[in-house]
Parts: C-alpha cells; sequence; structure tokens
C-alpha cells in the first residue's frame, strides 16, 4: 500500500475523524501495521494489524495516546527496539525524508524480522508501516543455502568449499604470524583430500540416474561418518568429492585417515535392492608445504589423484613434486598431439597377415605412427590414451580410415586392409559411419576389402547401438573383426550377438610365457569356437618358429608377426607382396 | 507390508587374529537392533571374520548394511548372496561361534548355538559355516 497517494486517508484519528472509516476499514485489511502520527509523536490513526503485528493487548492500543504507549505496550518490540522505531520517526520529522530500518527479534529458527518504513504525509504528519518480512527472510535464507549447498547431499558445492577452503587457509597465516611472536611455531597444517569415485560412470549407465543419485547419497554419509567434527566436506560435483581438513594431523595420520575413506567408501552398497561396488581414489594435497593458496592446493590435489588413479584406483597418494613435472610432460604432449594432425606427423606403417594354407598376404593392418620432429617416433602406447582423453582420436580415426583406404585401393584386389576403431568412435554412431562411406567412396574401394578392427570395449556401453551400427557396416560389404580377443570380461557373449568374420587371438596367448599347456588349451579352444561359428582366426604377436608351430599345431587360420614382417611403410608394401609371391620366406609345414 | 530381502555377507574383524573383546559388544548391540528393526538371521564368527544374514523388509535390510559398513570394526566385507525373498529362513536371531578351536571361544557366557532356523536356512548355514572355518584356516596360516 502506497500511503503517499492517500494523506488524506490519515488526516483524522480512527477515534476523532469516524468520516473517513471508509478507508480505515480499508486500512484495517491491510497486511501491514500502520499508525499515523503528527509531529508531537500524538497517535492520530491505528490500523487493527499493527496491534496484532506488534503484539499489543486492543486494550492497550484503544488507550494510547502518544506513539511511546503504543511501543511501551507491545510484546514484540524490546525497549532498544522501541528506541530505534522512536530514532527513524525522529531522524524523519527532523529532515523531512523517509527512513526504513529492519527489526530483528530473537535468534536462529524463533528470529521474527519486520520492516519498519516511516513516511512524511501531508501537513505535517507520518506514518509508521510495519511490516513483517519473516517468511521472506526464511526463503531468502533457504536460497542462499540451496546455492551454496548440493542438493543431492546436503554437502558443501563447490562455492562454498571454496569459501571456507580460503577462509580457513587465511586464518591459518594469520596464526602463525601471532604464534611466532610469542611462542613456538604453529606447525598445524591443513590438507585438502580430493575424492573421485571409480565406476561410478557404469553404475549410472547399468542402473540408472536414480541408483546414482542414491549412491551418492550414500557416499557422502559414509563420508561423514568418517570425518571429524570440524573437517569440511563438499561435493565438487558428479562423483568428486572433496574434504578440507582444517587442522591436519601429521602426514602418517592423513595416509590413515585416507586409507579409511579408501576403505570405507570401496565398502559394497545395497542401493534400491541392487547390490553395487565402487571405489575410491583419493589425492592430497598439504598447506603450506605443496601450495598456500587454495587454487595450488586443489590443483596439486588434483595431480595426486590423477596419480592414484593411474596407479590403479582405489588407492590414495601425496602430492609431491615430481608429479608436477609429469604433469608438464603431460600438457607438453598434449599442445604437441593437437597440432600433430594438422602438421602431418602421423603416419601408416602396414604389416601384413598372412593366410598359413596358401601362404599367400592377404591382407595388411594399418598401424598409426606419430613421428614427431624433436621427440622422434611416438610409442602409440604413450599418444592413443592421450588422444582418447583429449577427443582427438575421432578425427584421427577419420584420417587413418581415408589414409589407409587409399593406400589398400592401390594393392592387389585379393588384399584387404584392416583398421583400428576406438570405442570412443562408436559413440557417434552416424559419424562413424559416414566416415567409413566416404573413405570408401573416395579411395574408390570395394567395402570387402575393408576391415574394422573392434575391441570389446567399444560394445560394453551401448551394445544394441554398436550392433546396429555393425550391421551397417556389415551391409556396405565391410568385414567386422574382434581385436584383442580373450583378454576381456565378456567376450564370448559378444561373439554370439554379432556374426563377427574374424576373431583375432590376443598376443598373450601367443607369447611363450607363462603356462604353454594352458595358452595352447586357450588357443585351442577360440580356434574351435570360431570354426564352427563360421568366423576366421588369426595370431597375432608371432616372433619365433616354435611359436608358429604350436599356434599352426592348435589350428589358426591366420598370422601376423615380427616372423613374417615388421610393420613396414606404404612404399614397401609392394616389396613384401612380392616376396610371399616368390615364396622367399619360409613357412614351415603343419 | 514391504518385500523380504536377504543379504548374506562376510568380512574380517579388524583386529584379526586374537580374541576382540569388542564381539561382546557388537554381539549385544546387533541383537537389541535387529530385534527393533524386525530383521532375523544369522550371525556365525570365529577369532577372524564375520559372517552374517539379515532378513526382513527391504529398507530396513538396506539401512542396516549400510550401518553395518560403515562399522570400522571390521572389513573385507564380501557379499555372498542378495536378494528378494518369499520367506524367512530365519524366523528368529541367532549367533553361533564357529571358529576352528572352540577353546578359545571369546564369547563366554554368551548364548551360542544357531537354533533359530528353519529348515530352508541348513544350507546358508552350511555356507557360512563354510566361509568362516575357511577364512579361519587361512589367517592362521598368515
Amino acid at each position: 500500500m502506497d500511503l503517499t497517494t492517500e494523506p488524506m486517508a490519515m488526516t483524522g484519528s480512527a477515534r476523532r475523524a469516524p468520516g473517513s472509516a471508509h478507508l480505515l476499514a480499508l486500512l484495517d485489511r491491510a497486511r501491514a501495521g500502520i499508525v499515523t502520527v503528527d509531529r508531537a509523536q500524538a497517535i492520530l490513526a491505528v490500523n487493527r494489524p499493527l496491534g496484532e503485528l506488534l503484539r499489543i493487548p486492543a486494550a492497550a492500543v484503544a488507550d494510547a495516546v502518544w506513539l511511546a504507549d503504543l511501543l511501551d505496550g507491545s510484546a514484540m518490540l524490546t525497549e532498544a527496539l522501541a528506541h530505534e522505531v522512536d530514532a527513524a520517526l525522529r531522524g524523519s520529522i527532523a529532515d523531512g525524508q523517509p527512513r526504513t530500518i529492519a527489526i530483528v527479534r530473537g535468534h536462529g529458527n524463533e528470529a521474527r524480522f519486520l520492516a519498519l518504513h516511516v513516511t512524511p504525509l501531508a501537513d505535517a504528519t507520518w506514518a509508521l508501516t510495519f511490516e513483517d518480512t519473516t517468511e521472506r527472510h526464511a526463503a531468502e535464507a533457504t536460497a542462499v543455502n540451496s546455492a551454496l549447498h548440493d542438493p543431492l547431499t546436503g554437502l558443501l558445492n563447490r562455492r562454498l568449499f571454496q569459501v571456507q577452503a580460503v577462509a580457513a587457509l587465511e586464518a591459518r597465516q594469520a596464526r602463525i604470524v601471532t604464534v611466532h611472536v610469542d611462542g613456538p611455531p604453529d606447525h598445524g597444517s591443513q590438507a585438502v583430500l580430493l575424492i573421485d569415485l571409480d565406476r561410478f560412470k557404469s553404475v549410472n549407465d547399468t542402473l540408472g540416474h536414480a541408483v546414482g543419485d542414491s549412491l551418492l547419497g550414500l557416499v557422502s554419509k559414509r563420508l561423514r561418518g568418517i570425518a571429524r567434527a570440524d573437517d569440511v566436506i563438499a561435493r565438487l560435483g558428479g562423483d568428486e568429492f572433496a574434504i578440507l581438513a582444517a587442522a591436519a594431523p601429521d602426514r602418517a595420520g592423513l595416509a590413515s585417515f585416507a586409507g579409511r575413506l579408501v576403505d570405507v567408501i570401496g565398502r559394497p552398497y545395497l542401493v534400491d535392492g541392487h547390490l553395487v561396488n565402487i571405489g575410491a581414489s583419493i589425492g592430497l594435497a598439504l598447506a603450506p608445504q605443496d601450495g598456500d593458496t587454495y587454487d595450488k592446493l586443489l590443483r596439486n590435489a588434483d595431480l595426486a589423484l590423477y596419480d592414484a588413479k593411474a596407479s590403479g584406483r582405489s588407492t590414495f597418494r601425496f602430492f609431491h613434486a615430481e608429479m608436477d613435472d609429469r604433469a608438464a610432460a603431460r600438457r607438453s604432449l598434449e599442445i604437441d598431439l593437437r597440432k600433430a594432425l594438422a602438421l602431418q606427423e602421423f603416419e601408416l606403417a602396414y604389416q601384413p597377415q598372412i593366410d598359413l594354407d596358401t601362404k599367400a598376404v592377404v591382407g595388411f593392418e594399418a598401424l598409426l605412427r606419430w613421428r614427431h620432429p624433436t621427440r622422434g617416433v611416438v610409442s602409440p602406447a604413450e599418444f592413443i590414451p592421450m588422444a582418447e582423453e583429449i577427443g582427438l582420436i575421432v578425427p584421427l580415426g577419420e584420417w587413418v580410415l581415408r589414409e589407409a583406404c587409399r593406400e589398400a585401393a592401390r594393392w592387389p584386389d585379393s588384399v584387404m586392409v584392416a583398421v583400428n576403431i576406438s570405442p570412443l568412435q562408436f559413440e557417434d554412431l552416424p559419424r562413424l559411419l559416414d566416415a567409413v562411406a566416404r573413405s570408401l567412396r573416395h579411395a574408390d574401394l570395394p567395402g570387402r576389402r575393408l576391415e574394422i578392427e573392434i575391441t570389446e570395449g567399444a560394445l560394453l556401453c551401448n551394445e544394441q547401438g554398436v550392433l546396429a551400427a555393425l550391421n551397417r557396416l556389415r551391409a556396405m560389404d565391410v568385414r567386422v573383426a574382434m581385436d584383442d580377443f580373450g583378454t576381456g570380461y565378456s567376450s564370448l557373449s559378444q561373439l554370439r550377438s554379432f556374426p563377427f568374420d574374424k576373431i583375432k587371438i590376443d598376443r598373450s596367448f601367443v607369447t611363450d610365457t607363462g603356462d604353454l599347456a594352458s595358452q595352447n588349451a586357450f588357443i585351442r579352444a577360440i580356434n574351435a569356437l570360431g570354426a564352427s561359428l563360421g568366423m576366421s582366426t588369426i595370431a597375432e604377436g608371432v616372433e619365433t618358429e616354435e611359436q608358429l608351430a604350436r599356434i599352426r599345431a592348435e589350428g589358426c587360420t591366420s598370422v601376423q608377426g615380427f616372423l613374417f614382417s615388421r610393420p613396414v611403410g606404404p612404399e614397401q608394401v609392394d616389396s613384401v607382396l612380392a616376396g610371399f609371391t616368390q615364396s622367399r620366406l619360409s613357412i614351415p609345414s603343419a | 507390508m514391504q518385500p523380504l530381502f536377504r543379504v548374506l555377507y562376510c568380512s574380517r574383524t579388524a583386529t584379526a587374529g586374537g580374541p576382540d573383546t569388542h564381539i561382546a559388544d557388537i554381539l549385544s548391540v546387533a541383537r537389541r537392533r535387529n530385534a527393533a528393526d524386525g530383521i532375523t538371521g544369522g550371525l556365525m564368527f570365529s577369532r577372524g571374520c564375520f559372517a552374517q544374514v539379515l532378513e526382513g523388509p527391504i529398507e530396513v535390510v538396506m539401512e542396516t548394511f549400510e550401518r553395518i559398513q560403515q562399522d570400522e570394526r571390521h572389513s573385507d566385507v564380501t557379499v555372498l548372496q542378495v536378494g528378494p525373498i518369499a520367506a524367512r529362513d530365519f524366523p528368529a536371531w541367532s549367533m553361533a561361534y564357529a571358529g576352528a578351536n572352540d577353546a578359545d571361544d571369546p564369547t563366554e557366557g554368551l548364548e551360542t548355538g544357531f537354533t533359530g532356523h528353519a529348515s530352508g536356512g541348513q544350507e546358508l548355514l552350511d555356507l557360512l559355516r563354510a566361509v568362516i572355518v575357511r577364512e579361519d584356516d587361512r589367517l592362521q596360516l598368515t
């Protein structure tokens, strides 16, 4: 209600000007409590809500002559608060300007909030409007709370964690300064622990987000259970949590704390009737030795976390300086790798695949090489994981397809080219299918001369979608091989789900290390399986005559390995083919 | 009425090896809480490990299991069986000491022996006993 536009409403008190009863009735329906006074603070009019709001007995309202009488009768206003009201009114009377003050009575959940507006009206009267703002304050508090807390777990969110961590770090620095003056230095340090859940994504993927969310709730409860009262716990996002140990014990104490976290978070969970197993990897950084600012601590804890994950997960690592060096090396590799495609530093080498019966080269596997001007030849084991991490694998994989098809088009019609496809390329199926179709078209290569090698990792996430894509490839006459067979968990069931053209037996079954009898049994079983499913088998990594003899004896139909040829540059493919045609390389008979 | 649910797990006591003075505490607290929560089942233990069946309404079993997971007096929890059940195999609550060497029974004075199970529970009991005795032997070897 805007009182300034209705000055006439308050020109007479309820008791002295019954003619304005209509307006006063209107004011009685206002939610605010209103009283008008003259320059001497004599009451002119009072609406009904005022008594209710300020908890003044009706008789006291009726009897009150001066504003002070009203305020004295209020069970809501203490003497100090009444004084503030009086001071605001006096101020407005003195300078003719409106005033607004906030009045708080009580604490915590019991607190009541009032806003008082003092408004000068016409003909030397003033209106005091009291408004109950308690609900609005509560709503604002909730809004602030939810802006700073993670709604799922009730833990602090990243923003509030930062605020509290910064404050704690500053408090420590201040403490050290004062302690230095009159006592021994305070060695109490603080630690940031970054906690990342292992295998959480697969829980979300297989059991759904509702189970994933419930799981995060349970994880946060376990964190709370282990942490001490003054530890600050936050969910930074996704499956990443952080703990600020404000008064961290020594390294050994922290190690035991982190070890307990890894243990307890890694124990089984029952979520909605499902048994769920996840793990926790933790990186720790200590203040001040690993950094005295929040950003530095968090960054170093992150490097330690990376190290914990790289060393097999479900473990913890303290930050140390070499991690910084390794991170710098990774960064520099990443920068070079991002430029490598544009600078045409990649090349393909081709390793022949030989049919043991006809002793002829039936195809070449295209193998990616990166030749960097200063690094030299970088191992795929080093750059492929990074290419996958930074998403470069998709354009890189497309380049390999294009280049391999272009080369193969020059080869004899009986010779195929095999190309490895990363599981990540299967995440965008239309793009992959398009890349294959265009590579074939541009090279004018028939589909039957291209073989796609996939690992079972590709089938793990979106099996139905991938199977549909494999069928589309099959419709283009492209052949599909299962790579690294025998190393994963579900190889057998995957053989059932799609009619692969070829099974590539993992090289670990070919090398002579370990129990030969059991390796032979595996090779024999895979070959028998392939034969009965109508899939050919190829053994890779064949390096010696002995290995070849074993593999032959166990029924492999084709082989690939250093025994026959190293991977060669495209310019040498012709001579490799010629060599086999002239049977210069001896293949022992079975 | 919530559907019934069962979980069967085994774990190691945090202080594997010697008789654990906590065992009597753990048992009496477990007995009291489980009775209040409508949980029945059996706990079999030796000096080195626990094996436990919990049966009851699914929500309560999940809560109880979660509470057990947060207890740092044991570790290496392995869940052997989990899922909905039509009826309880253990309508009452019972516990037994199944260590390799009964002379060291740390629960002297406590009620022992599995008595409160239906005939269908025998298979589970046998499983528990097998796990416990094997683990206990292994711990003695190491």
